[in-house]
C-alpha cells in the first residue's frame, strides 16, 4: 500500500488508471480475465505450448491475496494484537459449519487454487495461507528441457480488506540462477501482475538445492504481510544416480551420495511485527525502521501449534502411517487444472503416492482451506513441522528465512551436517568438500540451509524419543507472549524405533 | 505524499545520466596530489584514489538522502579536494610501501585505522592504542589533535579489499562517516582479486576487442545513518551543546556507497550529488557476449563486486539472477591450508560489522531467449501487465518492446536491469520512504549490434 509513496509504483498504478480506468477496478471483483481467450499480443511464432495444457505434475496456479491467521492471543500487544477485525474470519469445520472462529493477525499471502474450479479459485479472495503453499520442482532434464520445465501460473485476486489498494503481485523465486528479468518479478525491472488477470512464468531449474519464493512488489510490505514461502529443487541423481551410496532420494548432484536422504522436512523462517499487520488492516503506515518482530515463525506457526499436524489431505488421500501420502481407494481423484480453472480430473490406483509437486491440501466446497484435526484456528497455516523419523535414518532439513532478522537454529543432541547453503553444495571449484558440521547455523535474511541429521538410536521407553530444533536467538523462540516455556521458531523431531514408519512419500509428512 | 514528486523527477535524471555514461571507463585513477572539485569523473564501478601515497584531511558537510532530508557528516578527502561521502577509495598495488598523511580540521582528535593491515606505523613508530591517564584505552590507535598532522605508513602484503576508518571514538566518529575502502590489488595482476587466476575479473584491458566498454569491478559500501547523532555532532560542533544518549542510537537511514536509491545508480559523480560521489550501478555484458567478429565471445570473465559493511549489524545483501562466488572475505582468500578451493556461491551475502566481502559475478541468460528463440508463454497484452520503469516493454535482452500508452520507460537499449538489495527489507526504506536506501542494479547491456542504436552501447 506504501506504492502511493514510491517512485515506481506510482508510475506504474497512475498508468493503470489511465489505461484501464474503472474496468481495472471492475476486474479486482470479478477477476474476469480469461488468459487463453483474451486478446494477446502474440510476440512468437509457430506451436504454442500454452495451448496444450500444463502437465499436472509440473504445474501449479498460485493466487495471491490477503487474509487472517492466527497467533498467540496472550497476551495482547497494544490495540494491535490480536486485531479486532479478525473476529469470525476462520470458519471451524468442513464448509464453514462449525461456526466462526476468531483470527488474530491480517496477512497477505499466497493459495494454491491449482485444483480449484473457476468459481471456488475466485472465493479465495481473503482466504491466503502463510507460510506460501511448499512446493518442489525437479531439475530440469537437459535433454528435454521443455517437457520438465516447471510452470507456474498466478493471479491476483485483490485485497478484500483494502480496496482502496490494487497492487500488483509476483512471484519472485528468490535466488533462481540466470533468469531473465521477465520471469524474475522484480516489478521495476520488469512486469507485475494486475488484479484481475494471470501471468505464467516459466521455470528450468539447474541448479538443485532449497530456496524460497515471495511477491517482489512493495517488497518490504507484501514480504512482511506474508507472501513468502519455500520452494526446493530436487536434483537430477534422483533419477540418474538412485542407490548412490546406497539412497534413492539426494539434496544435491554430489556424486557419492553425501546429500542422501529417506526423508526430508522444509522450514520456512518468518516474523510477524503485529503493528504492521495490524496498520495494513486498519489504512495506517508502519514506520519501518521501527521493525521489531514480536512473533518468529517457522511454517507459518508459533510453537506448540508447529507440531500439530499439517491440513487434513484430500479425499481418498491420506497417510497409511506418518511419512507416506497414498491414495486410499482405488479411483482416488486429484482435479487438473490450467490457467482457467478445473478442467478434468484424474484417477489413481489404490497406493499410489501423491503424484502432484505440491502439498496435499483438502478443500471444501467453497475451495476454503479445512483446519487441522485439532486446531482450528490454524485453517490459514496448514503447514506442519513436526520432524518424524526412524532411528538411524538420514533426515534432510531444508531452511529458508524471509523473516527481517537473523537465525540461529539449533538442534540439541543431534548434530547436524551442513551440506549446502543457497542452492549450492558445499564444494570447492577444485572439488574440496567444505561441509561442516554442527549444532547451531546462523541464517540471514534470504539465506537457505540444506541441513542433514542421522536419527540417533531410538531409547524409549515412550513411542519415540523427542529431540528439540529451536532458534537460540531466544527472542525468537518465546515471541513476547507468555513469558515461561518455549514458543516461536521451535519445533520437535520425533524418533521412533528402527523400521516403525513406512518409507516418506511427501515432504514434512 | 508531494514530496515525492520531486523525488522522482529527480530519479528520472539520475536514470537518464547513467545512460548517457555509457562508454565511459569504469575504473579511474584519480591522482591523489592534484585532486580538485569534483573527484569522480563519472561512469560506473570503483573510482580510485591511486597511491601509494595519499594527502588526506578530514571534512565536513552534508549529504542528501533519498526523503529529500540532508545529514551533517564528517569524511576524509583528498587534501584541497572537495568533501566526499564515502571517503576517498584508495587504491595501492600489493607490496608498495603505503603512506598516508592526514591533517586534523575538525575540533576533536581523529585518526585512522587499517583493519587487516599490520605492522602499521604512525609518525615512524609502531601504531598502538592511546590509553588516558587512568590506563582506559581512549583511541584504537595514534591520534591526531585538531590542527595538527600525523603520517601512517605500512607495506600492503596482500591483495584484497579492506575498510579504513577512525579509531577514535569510533561509535560517532565511523558513524559520521570517517571512513573509506581500501583496494590492494594482487602484484603484477591488476584484474585478479586475489593472486591467483581464479580470482580474474573483467577489465577493459583483459577483453578481446568489442568486449567489456568499463571495467567489471564494482564496489559496495554499506553505511547506516541514525540522523539524531549526526544532528547532535552539528550541534556541538556549532558550539552548542547536545544530550543525544549514544544507547538510544537507532538508524533510519541505510546506504550502499554513501547514496541510498534511487541516487544509487546514478553515475559516479553525478552533478545533483556533489558530495556524494560514487555510484553502485553494476553495468556489465552478459557472460556469453559474442561478437560476430570473435567466435567464442569477447566477455571471458565476470565482474568483481566488493562488498564492505561499516555498520553495526549484519546486512543480508541479495543480488538476484545469479550466485555470486565468494572468494574473499576481509582481505583474505577463501582457501584451505594447502591451498584448496573453499569459495562459495551466494545468493544472499551476510555481511557482519566491519567485514569485508570479495564476491564474483556474472550473468547469462540460461535459455538464450531472443525473438528466435521466445519464451514459451503468451505474453499478455500491455493492459494485463504492470510495466516497471525500466522493463523495456520486452522479454529480449536488446529489443523495445511495446509500452502502454503514455508509459514513461527509462530503458532505451533493451537492456536488462536486475536488482540486488539488503533483504533486511525494513533497512531499504528511508526514515518512512519505501523501496530506497541499499538498492542498487545490475545493469545488463545487450551485445553489439550492427548498426548500433543511437545513443547504446
Amino acid at each position: 500500500m506504501s506504492s502511493e509513496k514510491e517512485g515506481s509504483t506510482q508510475l506504474g498504478r497512475r498508468e493503470l488508471l489511465r489505461l484501464a480506468g474503472g474496468s481495472t477496478i471492475l476486474a479486482v471483483g470479478l477477476m474476469a480475465v480469461d488468459r487463453r481467450f483474451s486478446p494477446f499480443s502474440v510476440t512468437k511464432a509457430g506451436a504454442d505450448p500454452l495451448l496444450a495444457d500444463p502437465d499436472p505434475t509440473h504445474y501449479m496456479f498460485l493466487g495471491g491475496t490477503d487474509g487472517w491467521i492466527d497467533l498467540p492471543h496472550d497476551p495482547p500487544i497494544g490495540f494491535y494484537h490480536p486485531d479486532p477485525l479478525g473476529v469470525g474470519k476462520g470458519m471451524r469445520g468442513l464448509n464453514g459449519d462449525g461456526g466462526p472462529v476468531d483470527l488474530s493477525t491480517y496477512v497477505f499471502g499466497f493459495r494454491n487454487i491449482t485444483d480449484l474450479d473457476t468459481v471456488q479459485r475466485y472465493e479465495q479472495k481473503q482466504r491466503a495461507q502463510h507460510s506460501a503453499p511448499l512446493f518442489w520442482v525437479n531439475e530440469v532434464d537437459p535433454a528435454n528441457v521443455h517437457t520438465t520445465e516447471f510452470v507456474v501460473d498466478i493471479t491476483n485476486l485483490g485485497l478484500e480488506m483494502r480496496p482502496d489498494l490494487f497492487d500488483a503481485h509476483t512471484l519472485h523465486w528468490h535466488g533462481f540462477r540466470n533468469v531473465i528479468p521477465f520471469f524474475d518479478g522484480e516489478p521495476t525491472g520488469s512486469v507485475s501482475v494486475p488484479a484481475g488477470t494471470v501471468f505464467r512464468y516459466i521455470y528450468r531449474p539447474r541448479d538443485p538445492g532449497s530456496y524460497m519464493y515471495h511477491c517482489h512488489v512493495e517488497d518490504v510490505e507484501h514480504v512482511h504481510m506474508g507472501m513468502n514461502g519455500i520452494v526446493f529443487v530436487r536434483p537430477r541423481q534422483n533419477v540418474t544416480g538412485a542407490g548412490l551410496g546406497g539412497f534413492s532420494k539426494f539434496l544435491y548432484n554430489d556424486g557419492n551420495g553425501l546429500t542422501g536422504y529417506q526423508r526430508e522436512f522444509a522450514f520456512h523462517l518468518s516474523e510477524v511485527w503485529a503493528e504492521a499487520h495490524w496498520a495494513d488492516a486498519h489504512i495506517q503506515l508502519p514506520e519501518w525502521s521501527d521493525y521489531h518482530p514480536d512473533f518468529s515463525l517457522l511454517n507459518g506457526r508459533s510453537y506448540p501449534d508447529t507440531i500439530a499436524p499439517n491440513a487434513p489431505f484430500p479425499d481418498g488421500w491420506g497417510q497409511s502411517g506418518a511419512g507416506t501420502v497414498v491414495a486410499l481407494v482405488e479411483g482416488a481423484t486429484i482435479p487438473v487444472g490450467n490457467g482457467t480453472g478445473a478442467v478434468g480430473s484424474e484417477s489413481f490406483a489404490l497406493g499410489t503416492p501423491w503424484p502432484r509437486p505440491y502439498m496435499p491440501v483438502k478443500t471444501d466446497v467453497n475451495g476454503d482451506l479445512v483446519p487441522p484435526a485439532g486446531a482450528d484456528h490454524l485453517q490459514y497455516q496448514p503447514l506442519s513441522s513436526l520432524i518424524t523419523c526412524n532411528a538411524g535414518e538420514q533426515v534432510a532439513l531444508r531452511f529458508s528465512n524471509l523473516g527481517f532478522k537473523e537465525g540461529a537454529m539449533t538442534i540439541d543432541g543431534i548434530k547436524m551436517h551442513v551440506v549446502g547453503r543457497d542452492a549450492t553444495l558445499l564444494r570447492g571449484r577444485d572439488g574440496t568438500d567444505s561441509s561442516y558440521f554442527t549444532h547451531t547455523f546462523n541464517i540471514g535474511a534470504g539465506e537457505s540451509f540444506d541441513v542433514i541429521i542421522e536419527a540417533p538410536a531410538y531409547q524409549g521407553p515412550g513411542v519415540y524419543d523427542t529431540y528439540l530444533l529451536y532458534n537460540r536467538a531466544l527472542q525468537r523462540n518465546d515471541n513476547t507472549a507468555d513469558s515461561t516455556g518455549l514458543g516461536g521458531q521451535a519445533t520437535e523431531i520425533h524418533v521412533y524405533p528402527a523400521g516403525t514408519l513406512p518409507a516418506q512419500t511427501v515432504p514434512n509428512t | 505524499m508531494q514530496r515525492f514528486t520531486s523525488h522522482r523527477r529527480r530519479f528520472v535524471i539520475a536514470a537518464a545520466v547513467a545512460l548517457s555514461a555509457v562508454g565511459m571507463i569504469g575504473v579511474t585513477g584519480v591522482p591523489s596530489a592534484s585532486a580538485t572539485v569534483p573527484p569522480a569523473p563519472g561512469g560506473v564501478g570503483v573510482v580510485c584514489t591511486d597511491g601509494p601515497t595519499f594527502n588526506l584531511e578530514t571534512a565536513k558537510d552534508y549529504i542528501t538522502l533519498p526523503d529529500g532530508n540532508t545529514a551533517y557528516m564528517y569524511g576524509y578527502k583528498i587534501a584541497g579536494g572537495h568533501f566526499q561521502h564515502p571517503s576517498p577509495v584508495l587504491c595501492v598495488n600489493q607490496n608498495q610501501q603505503v603512506t598516508i598523511t592526514l591533517k586534523n580540521t575538525l575540533s576533536r582528535a581523529v585518526s585512522i585505522m587499517f583493519p587487516g593491515q599490520h605492522d602499521v606505523m604512525a609518525n615512524g613508530l609502531p601504531a598502538n592504542p592511546e590509553v588516558d591517564g587512568g590506563g582506559v584505552v581512549s583511541s584504537l590507535t595514534n591520534s591526531v589533535a585538531p590542527g595538527g598532522t600525523i603520517t601512517y605508513s605500512f607495506v600492503a602484503d596482500h591483495p584484497g579489499t579492506f575498510l579504513y576508518e577512525s579509531g577514535t571514538d569510533g561509535d560517532v566518529q565511523v558513524r559520521m562517516g570517517l571512513f573509506g575502502a581500501l583496494i590492494v590489488r594482487p602484484a603484477g595482476h591488476a584484474d585478479y582479486v586475489y593472486g591467483t587466476a581464479d580470482s580474474q575479473f573483467t577489465t577493459t584491458d583483459n577483453s578481446r576487442p568489442g568486449g567489456a566498454y568499463n571495467d567489471e569491478d564494482f564496489l559496495v559500501l554499506l553505511s547506516e545513518i541514525d540522523p539524531y547523532l549526526n544532528q547532535a555532532i552539528e550541534k556541538q560542533d556549532a558550539g552548542g551543546t547536545s544530550n543525544y544518549n549514544l544507547d538510544n542510537y537507532h538508524p533510519r537511514y541505510w546506504l550502499v556507497n554513501g547514496r541510498g536509491f534511487p541516487d544509487s545508480i546514478a553515475d559516479n559523480g553525478a552533478s545533483w550529488l556533489p558530495n556524494q560521489p560514487y555510484g553502485a550501478l553494476a553495468e556489465v555484458r552478459p557472460q556469453t557476449f559474442s561478437s560476430p567478429n570473435v567466435p567464442g565471445g569477447v566477455h571471458q570473465y565476470g565482474g568483481v563486486a566488493r562488498y564492505l559493511n561499516v555498520g553495526t549489524e549484519t546486512y543480508p545483501f541479495h543480488p538476484h539472477g545469479n550466485n555470486g562466488r565468494v572468494v574473499g572475505r576481509d582481505g583474505q582468500p577463501v582457501v584451505g591450508p594447502t591451498g584448496q578451493d573453499l569459495s562459495y556461491e551466494k545468493f544472499a551475502i551476510d555481511i557482519g560489522p566491519g567485514q569485508t566481502y570479495d564476491v564474483l559475478f556474472s550473468w547469462h541468460d540460461a535459455e538464450n531467449y531472443s525473438e528466435a528463440n521466445p519464451v514459451p508463454v503468451v505474453v499478455p497484452q500491455v493492459a494485463n501487465q504492470v510495466f516497471g520503469m525500466f522493463y523495456s516493454g520486452s522479454p529480449y535482452l536488446g529489443v523495445n518492446g511495446a509500452q502502454p500508452p503514455g508509459n514513461q520507460s527509462l530503458n532505451q537499449c533493451g537492456e536488462y536491469y536486475i536488482i540486488s538489495h539488503n533483504h533486511a527489507l525494513y533497512q531499504i526504506t528511508s526514515w518512512g520512504v519505501n523501496m530506497t536506501g541499499p538498492i542498487t542494479y545490475m545493469r545488463i547491456d545487450p551485445a553489439h549490434t550492427s548498426p548500433a542504436k543511437p545513443g547504446c552501447p
